[in-house]
């Protein structure tokens, strides 16, 4: 591999893996989010366990979410450097929005939530959890803001060999955005709902002791995996009339469509490196999309059956088949979230900021044995921990609703009294 | 504006998170069993992420505020920020998941990730600051050692102030009659010092992005600044009051 094909894959898996874990949390948020919002509306026993559980797998995977987000905030400017001398002038603006709008809000807001749990008062906790969720959503706009731009260049004009932003107001409404941004939400709550019914299907099926708790955990996830997978659709649906004519013509399959326009890119911007060689493969563009597809199919195929059997009780609590397809349904959203992904990326190549700058330019001068010790160390720190999450995520969910001192430190199988304020 | 406004980010990072860095660094010294280490840990871990928070904001400021600069810098030390952000996540995966399991082995393990990946931060600040003030190799190890030295000891003063017992006792010996409240004053500033020192050296003025995006970015931030300064004093008058049992 050269050089831009290492630092490539290293942003590829960093980028990948926060997407993954970044979905469950956005989805997960939400829904314990609503499950707050009734705990605390009718003082209701089981939906304020419910938020403990939950809430614990919610913070588990909240750690894997962030520390891969760091890494890539640092790799942008690390490893490609001339995109930020190119683009920062929209694309670093998105980046400060989102640090100072969403992320540092969250962070704070997220201690406040974990540890603050006896010690604010029950409003101000949801509220807490709200901003939590709602600065999550933020933080998912400012980075498709950024996303969008590369896409779709608008709202800004090259002069002196960088991008000016002259219309904001374009670059923030930028259509590849906004439906991108619907898009993930929605994708976001269909991998949380999916989750929150595969975990419940799974002590429901081996008939736990919590069959009230996950009865309920259960019917929340199908009435909101429904709604969200026909938005996650009809978001993606819109989205599709942006799709560049490149990436259209990979997409079918149009060899000689995708050589004209390539062609023309070349007479265009015949200056641009990179622009001949990395072209995207076309097998990976179409795998991509044909993964997304055929998931969303059968996730519908579920969903819609699920949201018609979680209106009988005796259904819910005892029907051990559809328990089965719940639980082999959780990996659906998330192989379904890295189909389009990868269609979405790799199919504007050569192209970082489309049309305009090329991957290959964007390269920061680096030697390729830098960036192997870099790829193989952050490869393997981010292995292990995907494995603890994925680990600990399963055994958590598996232990059921059990008391612990906080929602870092594990569960004990005997219900101990809850500790006391100072929940370390 | 601008500058003063990554300034208050970076400053905020170094005197916030250096001290818990400082405290991850001596967790052998400080917590002498892993009941003690949890004590020591627990001082630190709700507003951890919250500290280190500034940096991710001072890092987006740099990419907003200044995008030529922010590539040049990551992207020359690049070697450097890998080693920081192994050893960044390395530390902080040992913060998160501690508790998640309750066996000595997991427990352990985790301790070690924590003291190594915070010294590897701090050895990694070390040579970014030495590099950026302009020291080069011979004249560079005392002041790797001296930034080392301070984030050591800022993370003492924190730990006087959080703990409680003998951890305590440990944190303060060094500071002979020196009241904890003094010495966090003092390794503050000194952690202000070495920041705008740092800072100072940048080429900040040359490289402001182009005022089209800076007249949006600018006000923004300094409308928010007072409400993200307000948001982490509700954290810590919630928070912080309580030293961990």
């Amino acid at each position: 591999m050269d050089t831009p094909d290492l630092a490539r894959l290293q942003f590829a898996l960093t980028a990948g893996g926060h997407f993954l874990f970044v979905a469950l949390t956005l989805g997960l948020a939400t829904l314990i989010a609503i499950m707050q919002t009734r705990a605390t509306l009718t003082r209701s026993a089981v939906h304020g366990r419910m938020i403990r559980f939950w809430g614990r797998l919610y913070v588990i995977n909240y750690a894997m979410g962030i520390v891969t987000g760091l890494v890539m905030e640092f790799q942008l400017g690390m490893a490609w450097s001339g995109l930020t001398h190119f683009a920062g002038n929209v694309l670093g603006g998105s980046l400060a929005m989102e640090t100072l709008v969403a992320f540092f809000v969250e962070s704070t807001f997220l201690g406040l939530w974990i540890f603050g749990w006896d010690r604010l008062n029950r409003w101000a906790h949801l509220g807490v959890f709200w901003v939590v969720t709602l600065t999550a959503y933020a933080s998912a706009y400012w980075v498709l803001v950024a996303n969008g731009f590369m896409q779709n260049p608008v709202g800004a004009e090259v002069s002196g060999g960088v991008l000016r932003l002259t219309d904001a107001a374009a670059v923030l409404g930028n259509p590849t955005a906004l439906t991108a941004f619907g898009h993930v939400l929605s994708a976001s709550l269909v991998a949380g709902a999916f989750f929150v019914t595969g975990v419940s299907a799974y002590h429901l099926r081996r008939r736990t002791a919590e069959r009230e708790f996950f009865r309920r955990s259960l019917r929340i996830g199908v009435f909101t995996g429904l709604p969200a997978l026909l938005a996650a659709a009809a978001f993606g649906g819109a989205s599709f009339v942006f799709v560049q004519p490149t990436k259209e013509a990979l997409f079918e399959g149009d060899a000689a469509e995708f050589a004209r326009l390539q062609a023309e890119a070349v007479t265009a911007h015949g200056s641009a490196t990179g622009l001949a060689d990395h072209l995207p493969p076309m097998g990976l563009v179409q795998a991509g999309a044909i993964l997304m597809f055929v998931a969303f199919v059968v996730m519908l195929l579920i969903a819609v059956p699920s949201a018609l059997l979680a209106l009988s009780r005796r259904a819910v609590l005892g029907m051990r088949s559809w328990h089965l397809v719940l639980i082999a349904a959780v990996p659906l959203p998330f192989a379904a979230v890295l189909g389009g992904w990868v269609f979405r990326e790799v199919g504007r190549q050569p192209w970082v900021v489309y049309g305009l700058l090329t991957t290959e330019e964007a390269l920061s001068d680096l030697s390729p044995g830098t960036l192997r010790f870099s790829l193989t160390a952050f490869a393997a720190l981010f292995a292990l921990l995907v494995a603890a999450n994925v680990w600990m995520l399963a055994r958590n969910a598996r232990r059921g609703p059990v008391d612990a001192p906080s929602l870092l430190d594990e569960p004990s199988d005997t219900p101990a009294e809850r500790a006391p304020a100072a929940a370390f | 504006m601008e500058i003063a406004l990554l300034a208050f980010f970076a400053v905020g990072y170094f005197v916030l998170a250096g001290a818990d860095l400082g405290i991850g660094m001596l967790l052998p010294h400080l917590g002498r069993s892993p009941a003690e280490r949890r004590r020591v840990l627990a001082a630190i871990t709700p507003f951890f992420l919250a500290n280190e928070v500034w940096l991710v904001t001072a890092v987006g400021i740099l990419a907003g505020a200044f995008p030529v600069l922010e590539g040049e810098l990551l992207s020359g030390h690049y070697a450097v920020f890998t080693t920081l952000l192994l050893g960044w996540v390395t530390r902080d995966a040992g913060i998160w998941l501690r508790g998640r399991v309750d066996r000595a082995g997991w427990r352990a393990a985790c301790d070690t990730a924590v003291v190594a990946g915070s010294w590897t931060v701090a050895l990694s600040w070390g040579v970014l600051l030495a590099a950026t003030v302009g020291a080069a190799p011979p004249v560079a190890v005392p002041v790797v050692a001296a930034v080392v030295a301070l984030f050591c000891a800022h993370g003492l003063a924190l730990a006087a102030l959080r703990l409680r017992d003998q951890p305590r006792e440990r944190a303060r010996r060094p500071f002979g009659a020196s009241g904890e409240r003094t010495v966090y004053a003092l390794t503050a500033g000194g952690m202000v010092l070495v920041c705008l020192l740092a800072g100072s050296r940048l080429p900040l003025a040359e490289n402001l992005a182009d005022p089209a995006t800076l007249a949006l970015l600018t006000p923004t931030a300094m409308v928010l600044v007072p409400l993200l300064a307000g948001t982490q004093v509700w954290l810590w008058w919630s928070l912080g009051r309580i030293r961990p049992q």
